[in-house]
């Protein structure tokens, strides 16, 4: 395992007086798949908002590529090379799929990349070159998904953050879903994503945490999870897909 | 008859789309950052006085005063974001809360530069220089002040520049994506507190050129052109819809003709009261404006 690109210490995040997140300590290694598991309310969003700096913690340390990043603004986050591809998507409704890419590639000058970046990301989502002028409201959950997925590309993160991508989508598309999450790795990205469908999950993952009531109680490969007949039961037995 | 129709007409088209640029600046605050600012106008004042003061040092020429209440505005439309709008951003505190912390903040600053300008100023009410000191211009057996052509055509102007700013330009693109979905703005990179800064500084210019417009038609300046400017900026977006920028055009207008009509049918002193009951009407009956009638789209259309 090569070097952790980002390294959560001890992290606390609250709404108001009530803590999401209890004191999480995680790492992601560089190049690597890196997976959240855990229930519903277990603080999985909290903490991709906190990372992606939409949430300010109350304590602990975020370093990525070495420098301190928590509480810092999202703008600075996304300039440093961290992109968060949101549960429900977030993707702007009344604008087109073009301009959900512009906006995507708001802090970057070059023209000619940018342009360039689009053309391949139609070329691997050829839905979305074909719907570029629809606005984005009217695409279908997967589509919106993948023009999620496409924006922070756009942002060229060097980690990609992303919270529950298969969730609400059918089981074609939710494999659809999880090779482009291979192919990006493939290419380069390290991925850091949070999922409730455990089973998909596991299969591209090469490092595992689960969260449990905001702490982190198991850390392991995917094969350590199969031996582990009470964390199966727990994930596997309630996972779709 | 028919002959003073036309002139009320005209006459209400040009002193509408005076009330369209003070409510798109008003509008365009509303639309993006989704707080009133009550000192929108107090900060025109401001900007107004601002320029009679370098007419009465330096008799400068309609540019340079034009220019000066511009500035002007937009320094005290600085002065109130920092103040009333910056600290309340969308995530400090919970939503309503902070809607209101804004507005009533606002309504202090308001009170406030009023009070500085009633204090310090030692007469109420400067004469203000026009555009032109000429005759009107006539065409056929109707009359039209050059103030009035100037109205419309920095309306007109102003209309097509903003529109041309939102849908061409990369703070265009920076300002509908945070009106849209504000935390995909912010996850995109977009430095939302910087970009509501400049709307504001926007927003003020507009409300600036306006109040210029308006003082040099009036050819005075009392503090009375705080409350006034903010008044027509909200009656004119609230009768176009909520934060919609076509609708304040169209809201401005409507207003405008609306008091040169109901001035020349029962006097002026009942124009202001018809103007309300307009507005009261158009409310119960369609709370979301004019623009509920002429389009169906509910959002901040460049």
């Amino acid at each position: 395992m090569s070097a952790p690109l980002l390294e959560i210490g001890d992290l606390v995040t609250a709404y108001g007086k009530i803590e999401a997140l209890k004191g999480v300590t995680l790492a992601v290694a560089q190049g690597s798949i890196t997976c959240l598991l855990g229930p519903n309310g277990a603080g999985k969003t909290t903490l991709m908002m906190t990372a992606s700096g939409i949430l300010r913690p109350r304590h602990g340390s975020i370093r990525f590529g070495g420098q301190e990043i928590a509480g810092r603004a999202c703008h600075d986050i996304v300039a440093r090379g961290i992109a968060l591809v949101p549960e429900n998507r977030l993707v702007f409704p009344h604008m087109s799929v073009a301009e959900n890419l512009a906006a995507g590639a708001y802090q970057r000058g070059n023209k000619a990349e940018i342009a360039a970046d689009v053309e391949r990301l139609y070329g691997r989502f050829p839905r979305l070159r074909e719907r570029a002028a629809q606005p984005a409201g009217t695409l279908s959950g997967g589509e919106q998904q993948m023009l999620a997925v496409a924006r922070a590309l756009m942002s060229r993160p060097k980690l990609l953050l992303m919270d529950e991508p298969s969730l609400g989508l059918a089981p074609l598309v939710v494999e659809e879903i999880f090779r482009i999450i291979a192919e990006l790795n493939r290419d380069g990205t390290t991925i850091f994503l949070v999922e409730q469908n455990a089973h998909m999950a596991l299969k591209v993952a090469h490092h595992f945490y689960l969260i449990e009531q905001g702490r982190v109680t198991f850390s392991g490969s995917p094969g350590a999870l199969a031996e582990d007949e009470v964390i199966r039961r727990a994930y596997l037995g309630s996972a779709r897909g | 008859m028919l002959v003073d129709l036309i002139q009320n007409t005209l006459d209400g088209l040009a002193l509408g789309s005076a009330y369209a640029l003070l409510a798109l600046g008003f509008t365009l605050i509303f639309g993006v950052l989704r707080r009133a600012n009550l000192a929108y106008g107090p900060a025109i004042m401001l900007g107004a006085y601002a320029a009679t003061w370098v007419h009465l040092q330096f008799h400068a020429g309609f540019l340079a005063l034009a220019a000066v209440t511009i500035v002007g505005a937009m320094l005290a439309g600085a002065y109130v974001e920092r103040l009333c709008f910056a600290p309340h951003g969308r995530r400090a505190r919970s939503g309503d809360a902070a809607a209101i912390a804004s507005m009533v903040g606002s309504f202090a600053l308001w009170m406030q530069l009023e009070e500085i300008a009633t204090l310090w100023l030692p007469k109420h009410l400067y004469a203000f220089p026009p555009l032109y000191d000429g005759p009107p211009l006539a065409l056929g057996p109707f009359t039209l002040r050059l103030e009035y052509v100037a109205m419309l055509a920095c309306a007109v102007l102003a209309c097509f520049g903003l529109h041309r700013l939102l849908a061409r330009t990369r703070f265009g693109l920076a300002v509908r994506a945070i009106v849209d979905q504000t935390d995909g703005a912010r996850l995109a990179g977009i430095n939302v507190p910087r970009v509501f800064f400049l709307v504001f500084a926007l927003a003020s210019a507009l409300g600036g050129l306006a109040g210029y417009l308006i003082a040099a038609a009036h050819e005075q300046v009392t503090p009375m052109l705080g409350m006034w400017s903010t008044l027509k900026g909200m009656i004119a977006m609230m009768l176009g819809g909520l934060g919609s920028l076509p609708g304040a055009v169209v809201g401005g207008v409507a207003l405008g003709l609306i008091e040169s009509h109901s001035q020349w049918l029962l006097g002026p002193q009942y124009r202001d009261l018809i103007a309300y009951f307009v507005l009261f009407a158009l409310l119960a009956a369609r709370p979301a404006g004019l623009r509920s009638i002429l389009t169906r789209k509910p959002t901040l259309a460049a």
